[in-house]
């Protein structure tokens, strides 16, 4: 009698799955011609939620406003300085001011005007203060900005700047005859753009997927591929699924799938491309220097040869990263390159350790010094990585005799009741830089306020007076020389550990096509408006 | 009366189980859980916490009969020891929100009138708040350990069981017995301790024996949004949650946890339900 | 009731604020070029600079006048319904978007649990002790047990992956907007069947546990041996008889079911990437994103009060010696 219902349950399975017939083989080999066209579709762990880019802090944001503005200036494929709505740029002798020439005939989305008096409106917007936004602090430093014609756009400066440049390279230009009479906090612009860029948006469903369509008047010429559409896909694992069953084309994956999982199943071989790319960015165990014994320098440097970092690299990144001697990304002109990181030498990890006065007198196995043993607690966010490395670490310090405790703690927890109050022994942490090399925010003994960024609480004179000269010395092979020694010297002083950069991995389908090979210092994303999907590889659209 | 239905002690033994199996299949199951959590560290061929860098993600074999998981660890011993932290979660947090549970459902029913309405509006009130977010919100701000996350779940599963004890305590409370105890002098506490209390135990532990199977999924729940047990503790659900990623990879990393989890789940079920069956006077199999 | 209410969101506000932290501090909270005063601004605008009671008492009176006020981050939408600015443009609440969707899930459901628990629960009770009821509870209870995350992910990993029979996660296909009306309810119907699936599994168990000791109840009572005396049939007996008086205590169980139907898991919401009632929720947690919370927790505790009333009414009137003295 129950058969009648399990019968009825597979006829309705059946009946459902019947419309769509997957399974198309696409052939990805073979040499393809550009054409334009087609949707390339991708996933995002989180929704952007403004697309204001000054007001807005998330990355999901930042990365879909990227493509409907410009900013004055870019980053080229090898990380030089170029032409974006300024077709060129000029910096007087005193260093204090800047003119920028804008290119002619630009055109916002809706077809009106862009001149520089979007770019004075913008500047003026970032430093109100009424704007809630939390980068104004570049452009605060300009004293005085002008329109001198409708193509020209002028900054002076109180004092010469050097990371001004990139500053400009990073404020997304806003269109004025659309938000001068708007309350820049409040406007539903935030969520119906105009931009002047490759991409328009040209439809977000919440919580479900946002979509941008090439724009005709793009300042920077129509990109090849038609449409861009994100999903909003929060669990990782469920990303993955669709990326394997061809229903996103791209993701951000891990080492692990990126060396193991993907290699060693030839169907996915077949459709997926995996490239890597050192991103910006480095992971390191910072101490708190306002915290016995870390004030002691000798305990920096020993546990910097306790540590393996090879070790921490091949296990946590299957050998997918780096290691770092510079506070900046490697292969770039300011990572020195005559620093090496500490090696692991727990001989002299352990010397260090004596000179510094811990011995292991009752031979329990961890070191004491005045009668108190040597331990630890490591902080770290929730973060698969940073919790492995962790891990390493906790190992690796304890056969020098040095107990480690890990907690992990959620990141607003983290930050309010650990990092603001200094209330930490050491923390794993990663720092995002900018492709300036100005690091004063990060280092300078100025910085140690609750809520600014030098936390761990650093304090030299001489790197003070470096990162203040870097900051005001435009010259670039001046300025590398000054952070070359700024490198070298807190190299010696291991305020911190760095561990690791790792590489950015991604997973792209086969149908994408025309991505530079091999990968420039910029990442293959560089030139994202040149590629394109050949029309026998694109998905079957539904036909209306 | 006793004789027809028999008395929680009967129950536990095997003959009396062997009349429903589901409840006998489900003690064996949570003996044997019992067992390897006791004898975890002579069963375990490896230190739980051993780092191989060189041995990371390698399936099933004659060395490592689970495999090993992302830092080379051997899941074996990782899910031995991890049974411990399961069955400790689910034990201590049943505990906690028992001990609570009855403390105040005893009281409600006892007491009755005023003490009652006070007690079941704050019931009441706890129930109406979300208790994934009540343990969200405490995690967050303690921050992650294995007694927080026992705690917490005790702190905030407990108002089933002051129902459930406050309704036998009402039902009790008019009885004969216990009438004639209080007409012959017995104080508040005795009446409660040795007359009613006994006589409720029934509801009380088949709620707990279900409870800890509750809490072991709640565990695993939690380990997923990354508010379980941390690293580098291993407990079924983070093992679980570590291997979310590679489902068809490294399926050993899902596999046996997943499985363990069910199996120990299932085993409280069937042992709580069992019981109940077992202990239901209205059950149509004891009537004689 | 109103004092309840009061109660439950005081305490749900002193909760809320034991986590350190504010909104201020996930967002840019990290980037070297982010300043600290622009975050000191945000919090005086907010208020969060003042002391706990005077944020409770500014909150409540916004609340009492229906005004659940705007989320806390950079988006800033209402918190419950949509707002529309001077030029007709229209910015949808968030939990205008949560909710149906959660509704929606949970309402079939719920649906789906009743109708085959009722069943499940009719067919052991009346096999009692046979195999029938036997592989009824351990089935039953297996569904109960599995991690739902891991259940998921083998689903979709089956139906999505090795065979194409089901779309992996979201509530829409691509090309939603040029499907025909036909087509769209079959979508969002294949979308729907996994999610529903695997919440509705652990509510299963317990109801149709619930049933079966209900019927068994039932079914030893007076009127029923006099029913079969009388010479009905066995199914007359059962189906005709126990089983309503075994489903009127079910509207209890309703009623204590609707303050969850405004809740979704946010396990299952992640997953699924179903932008539901849970995973609004759990990010306004984690984001410290006190309005937004604060707002669930209003909705829910009203929800709850209500549903305890139908349970009480439901029970009240389930029991005939009770609704005959009220028409008296």
């Amino acid at each position: 009698m129950y058969f009648k219902y399990i019968f009825l349950f597979f006829v309705l399975l059946n009946l459902t799955s019947c419309s769509d017939k997957k399974e198309v083989a696409y052939n990805y080999d073979g040499t393809f011609n550009s054409e334009k066209g087609g949707t390339l579709i991708d996933a995002m762990s989180g929704e952007p939620s403004n697309l204001i880019s000054m007001i807005a802090g998330d990355s999901a944001s930042s990365a879909i406003s990227g493509n409907i503005f410009n900013k004055l200036i870019k980053y080229d494929k090898n990380l030089e300085l170029a032409p974006e709505i300024a077709e060129k740029w000029t910096i007087s002798s005193d260093q204090k001011t800047i003119t920028f020439s804008l290119k002619k005939n630009l055109k916002w989305s809706d077809g009106h005007d862009l001149t520089s008096e979007d770019v004075l409106f913008t500047w003026k917007l970032v430093t109100d203060d009424k704007t809630r936004t939390p980068y104004g602090s570049d452009y605060k430093l300009v004293d005085r900005a002008e329109v001198l014609d409708l193509h020209t756009f002028r900054v002076v400066y109180k004092k010469a700047y050097a990371p001004a440049l990139d500053s400009w390279a990073t404020l997304q230009i806003l269109p004025k005859h659309i938000l001068k009479d708007e309350d820049i906090n409040r406007t539903f612009f935030s969520r119906k753009p105009v931009g002047s860029s490759y991409y328009k948006l040209a439809q977000w469903v919440n919580g479900e997927k946002l979509t941008l369509e090439a724009s005709p008047s793009s300042v920077m010429g129509e990109p090849n591929i038609s449409n861009l559409t994100s999903r909003f896909i929060p669990d990782t694992s469920s990303q993955f699924l669709e990326l394997i069953a061809d229903n996103i084309d791209l993701m951000n994956i891990n080492p692990i799938q990126f060396a193991r999982v993907i290699p060693s199943k030839p169907d996915l071989k077949n459709k997926l491309a995996l490239y890597k790319e050192l991103g910006n960015s480095y992971t390191y165990l910072g101490f708190n220097s306002k915290h016995l014994p870390f004030n002691d320098i000798k305990v920096r440097q020993a546990i910097n040869y306790a540590i393996d970092k090879q070790e921490i690299i091949d296990g946590v990144l299957l050998g997918l990263g780096e290691p770092v001697a510079s506070p900046y990304k490697p292969g770039t002109r300011w990572s020195n390159r005559t620093l090496y990181p500490y090696p692991y030498d727990k001989n002299q990890a352990l010397k260090l350790l004596r000179e510094a006065g811990f011995n292991d007198t009752n031979h329990d196995g961890i070191l004491e010094k005045d009668g108190k043993p040597f331990t630890f607690e490591i902080l770290t966010n929730q973060n698969k990585q940073r919790e492995m490395t962790a891990v390493l670490i906790q190992r690796r310090l304890k056969d020098v005799g040095i107990d480690v405790k890990i907690r992990v703690i959620e990141w607003a927890s983290f930050v309010n009741q650990f990092i603001k109050t200094g209330d930490f022994d050491a923390v794993i942490l990663g720092w995002s830089l900018s492709l300036d090399p100005d690091q004063y925010n990060i280092w300078h003994s100025s910085q140690q306020k609750p809520g600014q960024f030098n936390f761990i609480g650093y304090n030299n004179k001489e790197v003070d007076q470096l990162l203040e000269q870097g900051r005001t010395e435009l010259n670039p092979d001046k300025r590398e020389k000054i952070y070359h020694a700024f490198s070298k010297i807190l190299l010696r002083d291991s305020p911190v550990i760095y561990l690791y950069a790792g590489y950015g991995l991604t997973a792209m389908s086969k149908r994408i096509k025309g991505i530079e090979s091999p990968t420039p210092p910029a990442g293959i994303a560089y030139n994202s408006y040149e590629w394109f999907i050949p029309s026998t590889v694109r998905r079957n659209e539904i036909a209306q | 009366m006793h004789g027809q239905i028999p008395e929680l002690g009967e129950a536990l033994q095997i003959k009396i189980l062997t009349q429903n199996p589901l409840a006998l299949s489900g003690f064996i199951i949570i003996v044997a859980v019992l067992f390897i959590a006791i004898f975890a560290p002579w069963l375990s061929p490896y230190d739980p916490n051993y780092i191989d860098i060189h041995s990371i993600l390698l399936p099933p074999s004659v060395s490592h009969f689970m495999g090993t998981d992302g830092l080379g660890r051997d899941v074996f011993s990782r899910m031995l020891y991890g049974s411990r932290i399961s069955l400790l979660v689910g034990i201590v947090a049943v505990g906690i929100a028992t001990v609570i549970g009855t403390f105040l459902g005893a009281i409600a029913g006892f007491y009755r009138g005023y003490t009652d309405s006070i007690i079941m509006r704050f019931v009441d009130t706890m129930l109406s708040i979300p208790t994934f977010f009540l343990i969200l919100a405490v995690i967050a701000f303690l921050t992650p350990s294995i007694w927080n996350i026992m705690i917490v779940i005790g702190l905030t599963s407990w108002m089933g069981v002051t129902r459930l004890v406050r309704a036998e305590f009402l039902s009790l409370r008019n009885r004969e017995y216990i009438l004639a105890a209080e007409a012959m002098g017995a104080s508040d506490f005795r009446l409660i301790s040795k007359h009613l209390l006994p006589n409720s135990l029934t509801p009380i532990i088949v709620t707990s024996v279900l409870g800890i199977a509750s809490a072991v999924l709640t565990e695993s729940g939690l380990s997923f949004l990354g508010l379980g047990v941390q690293a580098p503790q291993s407990s079924w659900g983070n093992i679980l949650t570590d291997g979310k990623e590679y489902i068809q990879f490294a399926w050993w990393l899902s596999l046996f946890p997943g499985l363990a989890i069910l199996i120990t789940v299932l085993g409280y079920n069937l042992l709580g339900e069992g019981l109940r069956d077992l202990l239901d006077p209205k059950n149509k199999n004891q009537k004689k | 009731m109103i004092p309840m209410l009061i109660g439950i969101s005081l305490i749900s506000f002193f909760i809320m604020h034991l986590a350190p932290g504010d909104i201020t501090a996930s967002e840019s909270a990290f980037n070297p070029k982010a300043s600290e005063e622009s975050r000191q601004k945000l919090r005086a605008l907010y208020n969060l600079d003042k002391p706990l009671i005077t944020q409770y008492g500014l909150w409540l009176k916004r609340i009492v006048k229906l005004d659940f006020g705007n989320s806390f981050a950079s988006h800033q939408r209402p918190v419950l319904w949509e707002t529309k600015d001077d030029k007709g443009n229209v910015t949808k609440g968030m939990i205008q978007d949560a909710l149906p969707i959660t509704l929606m899930i949970n309402l079939i459901g719920l649906l789906i649990i009743f109708v085959l628990s009722i069943f499940l629960g009719v067919v052991s009770a009346v096999n009692q002790n046979r195999w029938p009821d036997r592989l009824i509870t351990v089935i039953v209870f297996i569904g109960f047990a599995i991690p739902g995350f891991w259940l998921a992910l083998l689903l979709m990993y089956w139906t999505g992956v090795t065979h194409s029979w089901l779309p992996i996660s979201g509530l829409h296909s691509a090309g939603y907007e040029k499907m025909g009306q036909i087509a769209q309810y079959l979508d969002l119907f294949k979308h729907l069947i996994l999610p529903v699936f695997v919440s509705s599994l652990g509510g299963l168990a317990s109801i149709s546990l619930y049933v079966r000791n209900g019927m068994l109840d039932v079914l030893q009572q007076e009127f029923i041996t006099t029913a079969r005396a009388k010479g009905l049939t066995e199914n007359k007996v059962v189906y005709g008889h126990a089983l309503r008086n075994t489903l009127l205590p079910l509207i209890t169980i309703v009623g204590l079911s609707i303050p969850g139907l405004i809740g979704g898991s946010v396990i299952g919401e992640s997953i699924f990437a179903i932008s539901g009632m849970g995973k609004l929720f759990f990010d306004a947690v984690l984001m410290r994103d006190f309005p937004v919370v604060m707002g669930i927790l209003t909705i829910g505790s009203v929800l709850t009060l209500f549903g305890n009333l139908i349970a009480d009414i439901g029970y009240a009137w389930a029991d005939p010696r009770i609704r005959r003295g009220i028409t008296n």
